[in-house]
């Protein structure tokens, strides 16, 4: 089913993730997850992995969700779409969207076989990350996703690896629609929700959200760092469509990695008294290469 | 408490939200803030609203009405006011200022051509009458607003026609006589009775004034020239800027020969020079200092200069050549400037033995003007304007007075200002209560806004009548504006410190908290939820929003 | 019908009569044959169902916990390992109420690695909020599986049907095997009660903090209890249907004039019988409690079953390491406080990793506990081949 332009570019505000979660200020995931339930609309079954989102939304018994709900473990969100998906399919009841979400560690670390095994067996299902590179819910230790230099609780020191791939890795197990965005952008992000819900098999949407706790920054500068890892080069936003990368969003002027670093606490230590260490450099080393790879 | 639902498993219709609001520590505010444009307005227009009603709607009338809130002359305004409001505007930080002088002119222009007519804010009439002296901007501004609010008004106008400076002092290729015609006419149309040629003080006793009206209000200008002082200034061809600009401006022939040397700095002596020019003559203007410190709005000068006058700084006359009563020539020392005087311009100090002639037909004196105050004795500050209080009350009972007679020599839009501040005061002062002023919400600046959300885009340009076509006439050397490209002007406006609906704060809310109310046609936070993070003000692109501490 | 098949071939036709409607599954010995032979329906369009290949027991189960939540009928089998990675989420499952049912083929756990069957596996995730039944033969899997739908369904409640690995998933005996339209009549469609769907939002798995929390878990405990009701009825009602006795809560096996009785549960209970009838010939009393629901756990019916029986040893194939016997244990507090004295109440582990018990190694057994009580000992231990240090 396509969609209408128009459709896919109308702003969605249905507060179908609604008031009364229990997010710190500023939140990046909790702004990520109401736009994409308003996104997605009424008809769709939100499957949620343990973690930040997980917590803050669903307490007994004010939970913020207003579309069904459902989870339980930590690694296991994607079987468990899978199986919602399996029964839905078998019971001959639908259409419905499907979303499972979780954030990086329960989609790339403890999830990875989990997300493999949903994208491999090809479900109807679509999967986002909320990636804020750390597990915040514990208290800021380090992922799979945590970038390079950033300090985490359990890289006191500065991470010393690069990101795991994800979308790519999505992307070779024949994932149809692999899209990336970041929460600054709603409206690119509202429209990869819904253009990804038309897309027969399994998606995978990674979005960039912004944790001022774990990445030591003030709530209401979350839209500006968002901003600021675009501008930079640090988090590309492209879609892949059928193994092809498409749709980069450009950034004209580029901006220097250290503008985006200097407003995190998390790579404060980058710095000796405001003079960047080498460190600096091959986080910069790390934009130009996405730069350049994705003609940003 | 409600019983625990099989496995939990909780129906999603029936939730009481837990209320997040108690984490609050700083609270957003919808705040509209004063723009920098209506802040350096004299006459504190809406600016940005009538900017706003014509990007949006692109709605002239609106605009207009809005506008003539304020401004009873918005097209004489929009001619001839230095525009303080683009000096201040935001964008100036971003790319160029608005052209807010310019929209006011197309507005005004519109509102002309359409023959709109100025809303009366109260629609019964009031028993108070009150007296206008004289009808500048000061005294037709005081009159539009007491009129507007209900009082019936008369103006007592000494002159043939009404006006003041604007038809008397400003020449016509500036502000045509038919805009400024059509102007007036439309501010008498309130109902406002004027009499001409009857001069308050001699004609009529001032007393008979404050004696038949419940308030008075003075708009006397400065209509005399002011004389420097130096030997041969009674000679023929000697005027005062003043007394020069009038003669042309009611139509007198004026001979003033081939050369023509203008003392001073001020908008004055630029109209004198450029007037001149236009009669045919090679036109000089004498100035102690240097251009930096001419009091004359930057755009006349740079006019004056395209119009080939010549400007002679560090130039002080020391006396008038004559020859049988006839000006011949003007005798002039040269100047170097010191340290700067009470006035902050650096001081000019003669240069002795530097004295040279400049060869002359008429004198013309454009330094300074002061109040003619004949049969008028009211209090005065610097034994030259009329004193006032801060609600502009002279030291009689029951008589206001504003414009360039309190204010010393300013600008249109400063006496339409002050008409307006009387106007309120006057009106205050017949109900018997005194005025309670608001302090108005503070100036917005560009430091304040979140400059992401906006595109630069080129700043409207007039276009001017070549000049070899200027000089040959008295017509207006800016023709008239295309609508269109002032509707895309005022769609430069940055809306600063005022709600545009850009979705932000709605948008980017985490935690839902705020709402858009369609009856109130506004964003309204919910105070149940926010926890005070402070995205939306961040995000605000105007600055509308503000964080104060939670109590 | 009966049929002569192998015991995994028998579970998975009846299975398929149950009409699941998402099966996941991950291949672990001795499993295999179960999901095979359902792939195998499906495949062939004889089962209308999904039939789901996972990477894991522990994705098998989570599918599966989200196509109950979902509103399907849902079933997966496991055995050992895989039981025990799916542990987790057997927890999830009982907690948030899904009625799913699970088929554990006993075997043994690591390390060291054993294919072999004994009940460690079930029995170590015995607290997981399941029901858990054992089956003593292939034609009681089989009949167990029908009824575990409908217990399941009745009670919210997941249920764990346990069957010996090899010594029954893969012995081939005669089953009688119901018509389809037998089993229909006996397990209605499936009414989910609590699922996810956008036309009646409902959240599932929402955390609880400490003042919910308790309360949902005691919830779970008493439901657990009161399902002995609901096992006993269907067992009833299952027998009355098809003309066998099957399933319950217990069985006891020549117990009235039993001098001593062995309590146990699964397939040894054949070999039990086997030698109560050889001692009675030798004219010694001895009895059999086999236990049909280890969870719940039946104690009262233990209790009246055992009320005047002085000698008992506790038979079973799992050991909670460090303490002795779970079953031991449970049997032992199922007495009241004060008829717990002179009561001898003996505890063997048997069968571990396969472990062949017969029937000499039962009557050794007999005649020790005639002679002593026993603590807890292991049958049929080769100390010979144990270290003096180990010992």
């Amino acid at each position: 089913m396509e969609l209408s332009e128009e459709i896919l570019n109308r702003v969605e505000k249905k507060n179908l993730f609604a008031v009364g979660h229990r997010a710190c200020g500023g939140c990046g995931q909790a702004l990520a997850a109401r736009l994409v339930a308003d996104a997605a609309g009424e008809n769709t079954i939100a499957c949620v992995a343990t973690g930040c989102l997980e917590i803050f939304s669903s307490p007994y018994p004010d939970p913020s969700w207003r579309i069904p709900f459902l989870h339980s473990l930590f690694e296991n969100v994607s079987a468990v779409a899978s199986g919602v998906e399996a029964a839905y399919k078998v019971m001959k009841k639908g259409p419905v969207n499907i979303i499972a979400m979780g954030g990086d560690g329960s989609t790339a670390d403890i999830g990875f076989q989990s997300i493999s095994g949903m994208f491999e067996r090809g479900h109807q299902v679509l999967y986002i990350c909320y990636d804020n590179e750390a597990y915040m819910n514990t208290g800021v230790q380090r992922s799979s996703f945590t970038p390079y230099g950033a300090k985490t609780t359990t890289t006191p020191m500065g991470n010393k690896t690069r990101k795991k791939n994800l979308p790519f890795i999505a992307a070779d197990h024949g994932v149809p629609y692999v899209a990336t965005a970041t929460v600054d952008d709603y409206r690119d992000l509202q429209r990869k929700v819904k253009k990804a819900l038309t897309i027969e098999g399994p998606k995978y949407l990674h979005i960039l959200v912004p944790c001022p706790l774990g990445w030591g920054h003030a709530g209401d500068l979350t839209i500006q760092i968002c901003r600021l890892a675009k501008d930079t080069g640090l988090f590309p936003v492209f879609e892949i469509i059928n193994g092809k990368i498409t749709n980069v969003v450009k950034v004209p002027i580029k901006k220097p990695v250290e503008e985006y670093l200097k407003l995190q606490g998390r790579f404060r230590h980058l710095f000796k008294k405001g003079v960047p260490t080498e460190v600096v450099a091959e986080i910069q080393t790390i934009a130009n290469q996405n730069i350049e790879r994705f003609n940003i | 408490m409600d019983k625990l639902p099989l496995g939990l498993a909780m129906d999603l219709r029936h939730v009481v939200p837990y209320k997040t609001g108690s984490w609050r520590t700083l609270k957003p505010l919808y705040f509209m803030q004063t723009p920098p444009c209506a802040h350096g307005c004299p006459i504190n227009n809406d600016i940005r609203g009538f900017l706003r009603v014509l990007a949006d709607k692109e709605d002239y009338a609106e605009a207009w009405h809005i506008l003539t809130r304020t401004n009873p002359l918005p097209a004489t305004c929009g001619r001839v006011c230095p525009h303080p409001c683009e000096d201040g505007c935001n964008r100036r930080d971003f790319d160029a200022p608005l052209a807010i002088n310019s929209s006011e002119r197309g507005v005004g222009d519109y509102g002309l051509e359409k023959g709109l007519e100025h809303r009366k804010q109260v629609l019964s009439l009031r028993k108070e009458k009150v007296a206008v002296v004289g009808s500048g901007p000061a005294g037709l501004s005081c009159a539009f607003h007491l009129a507007k609010r209900g009082f019936k008004v008369k103006i007592f106008e000494a002159e043939r026609e009404p006006g003041g400076m604007m038809r008397y002092g400003i020449p016509a290729y500036r502000l045509p006589k038919e805009v400024l015609n059509r102007e007036i006419e439309a501010v008498l149309k309130l109902g406002i009775d004027l009499e001409c040629n009857l001069k308050v003080g001699v004609n009529i006793p001032f007393d008979q004034l404050t004696h038949d009206y419940n308030a008075v209000f003075l708009g006397l200008g400065a209509q005399r020239g002011t004389p420097i002082g130096v030997p041969g200034e009674e000679a023929a061809n000697v005027f005062t800027g003043v007394d020069f600009l009038k003669k042309v401006n009611s139509g007198k022939t004026v001979n003033i020969g081939r050369n023509v040397v203008v003392v001073g700095g001020g908008n004055s002596a630029m109209d004198c020079a450029r007037v001149s020019k236009r009669m045919g003559a090679d036109v000089s203007i004498v100035y102690r200092r240097t251009r930096v410190e001419m009091p004359a709005i930057t755009e006349e000068i740079d006019e004056a200069m395209e119009e080939r006058i010549m400007f002679r700084y560090h130039t002080n006359p020391v006396k008038i050549i004559t020859d049988e009563n006839r000006v011949v020539g003007l005798l002039c020392i040269q100047m170097e400037l010191k340290e700067a005087d009470a006035t902050g311009r650096a001081r000019p100090v003669p240069i002795e033995g530097s004295e040279s002639v400049i060869p002359a037909d008429t004198v013309i004196i454009a330094t300074g003007q002061e109040v003619d105050y004949d049969g008028i004795e009211v209090a005065q500050r610097e034994n030259k304007w009329i004193s006032t209080s801060e609600w502009l009350m002279t030291s009689l009972d029951k008589v206001f007075a504003g414009g360039d007679a309190v204010l010393g020599l300013e600008t249109v839009s400063a006496a339409i200002g002050q008409g307006l501040r009387a106007a309120a005061a006057i009106e205050d002062y017949l109900e018997g209560h005194v005025e309670t002023l608001a302090s108005p919400p503070p100036v917005v600046y560009f430091k304040d806004m979140n400059s992401y959300y906006y595109q630069p885009q080129k700043r409207f340009s007039k276009e001017a009548i070549p000049v070899h076509e200027r000089l040959k006439s008295f017509a207006e050397i800016y023709p008239p504006f295309d609508r269109g490209e002032i509707i895309q002007e005022a769609g430069r406006c940055l809306s600063c410190g005022l709600c545009f609906s850009c979705n932000n704060c709605l948008m980017y809310c985490p935690d839902n908290a705020v709402n858009y109310s369609s009856a109130a046609g506004r964003y309204e936070f919910d105070y149940d939820f926010c926890k005070g993070c402070g995205l939306c003000a961040r995000e605000c692109p105007c600055h509308y929003i503000q964080l104060t501490l939670e109590k | 019908m009966l049929k002569y098949l192998e015991g995994s071939h028998a579970v998975s036709q009846v299975v398929a009569m149950c009409r699941p409607q998402v099966i996941s599954a991950y291949p672990i010995t001795p499993q295999t044959h179960i999901v095979e032979d359902l792939a195998r329906l499906v495949s062939e369009g004889r089962l209308d169902a999904e039939f789901i290949n996972v990477e894991s027991e522990f994705s098998a189960a989570s599918v599966i916990l989200g196509a109950s939540a979902a509103g399907a009928r849902a079933y997966t089998t496991t055995t050992s390992q895989g039981l025990l990675l799916m542990t987790e989420v057997l927890y999830c499952i009982a907690g948030m109420r899904l009625p799913i049912v699970l088929t554990c083929t006993n075997r043994a756990i690591s390390a060291p690695l054993n294919i072999w069957n004994d009940q460690q596996d079930s029995m170590t995730v015995r607290d997981a909020g399941w029901i858990q039944v054992y089956a003593e033969d292939n034609q009681e899997a089989a009949d167990l599986h029908i009824q575990a739908f409908k217990i399941a369904e009745q009670t919210n409640l997941p249920v764990m049907v346990c069957m010996d690995g090899f010594i029954l998933t893969h012995a081939f005996e005669p089953v009688d095997i119901p018509e389809p339209q037998e089993v229909d009549a006996f397990l209605p469609a499936f009414k989910p009660q609590h699922i996810v769907d956008p036309r009646w939002p409902r959240a599932l798995g929402l955390y609880a903090d400490p003042r919910f929390y308790m309360e949902t878990r005691y919830i779970l405990h008493r439901a657990l209890e009161k399902s002995e009701d609901v096992i006993k009825q269907v067992s009833a009602d299952f027998s009355r249907a098809f003309g066998r006795p099957s399933g319950g809560l217990i069985r006891t096996y020549k117990l009235e004039n039993a001098d001593l009785v062995i309590v146990t549960m699964g397939s040894v209970a054949g070999t039990v019988k086997d030698l109560i009838d050889a001692l009675e010939e030798e004219g010694k009393q001895v009895g059999l409690l086999q236990i049909g629901s280890f969870r719940p756990f039946p104690k009262q019916a233990i209790y009246r079953a055992l009320k005047d029986k002085m000698n008992i040893v506790v038979l079973e194939k799992a050991v909670s390491l460090g303490r002795g016997g779970i079953l031991a244990s449970d049997v032992r507090w199922s007495f009241p406080r004060g008829e717990r004295k002179g009561r001898v109440i003996s505890s063997f582990i048997a069968g571990l990793g396969g472990r062949n018990i017969s029937t000499d190694s039962l009557r050794e057994m007999v005649e020790r506990v005639c002679l002593e009580p026993v603590e807890l000992d292991f049958l049929g231990l080769n100390k010979e081949i144990i270290a003096e240090r180990d010992l």
